[in-house]
C-alpha cells in the first residue's frame, strides 16, 4: 500500500481524475435513476411500507392511519 | 541521458507521494459520504429480501409501528 503514489508516476493524474470523475458521476447518476425507477426505493413517492407484492394505495395507507389513531 | 528523477507523467516520486495525500484524503472522504449514505438507506428499505421477500420484513415492522 505504501508504494500505491507511485502509481502518479505511469498515468497522467490530469486524465485520471476527469475519467475517474465522469465514471462515478454516471454510475451514481444511473444508480439513482435506477432506484427511482422502483416502488420500494423511490423516496419522492414514498410509499410507506410498500415495495415489491405489496400495494400500499393511499386507501391502504388511510386505512392504516385511521387504526393508528 | 534524462534525469533520473523524472517519470513518464513527468512527476518526481515527492511530487507523487504529495499527490497522492490528497487523493486518498478525497477518497476516503468520498468512501465515508457513501458509507453513512448506505447505512442509512439500509435502515430505511434493507434489500436483502429473504426466501419469504420484502412482505416478510415489512410484517415485523408494521407490528413494531402499529
Amino acid at each position: 500500500m505504501e508504494k500505491f503514489y507511485k502509481i502518479w508516476l505511469v498515468f497522467d493524474p490530469r486524465r485520471v481524475f476527469v475519467a475517474q470523475g465522469v465514471f462515478l458521476f454516471l454510475l451514481a447518476a444511473m444508480i439513482h435513476f435506477v432506484l427511482l425507477s422502483t416502488d420500494r426505493y423511490n423516496w419522492f413517492e414514498g410509499n410507506p411500507v410498500g415495495g415489491a407484492g405489496d400495494s400500499a394505495s393511499l386507501i391502504d395507507l388511510g386505512a392504516r392511519l385511521v387504526t393508528m389513531v | 541521458m534524462a534525469d533520473e528523477n523524472v517519470s513518464f507523467t513527468g512527476l518526481t516520486d515527492e511530487q507523487a507521494q504529495e499527490l497522492h495525500e490528497v487523493y486518498l484524503k478525497g477518497f476516503y472522504l468520498f468512501s465515508g459520504v457513501a458509507l453513512v449514505a448506505h447505512l442509512l438507506t439500509f435502515m430505511w428499505r434493507p434489500w436483502f429480501a429473504g426466501p419469504e421477500g420484502f412482505a416478510a420484513l415489512e410484517a415485523v415492522s408494521r407490528t413494531m409501528i402499529g
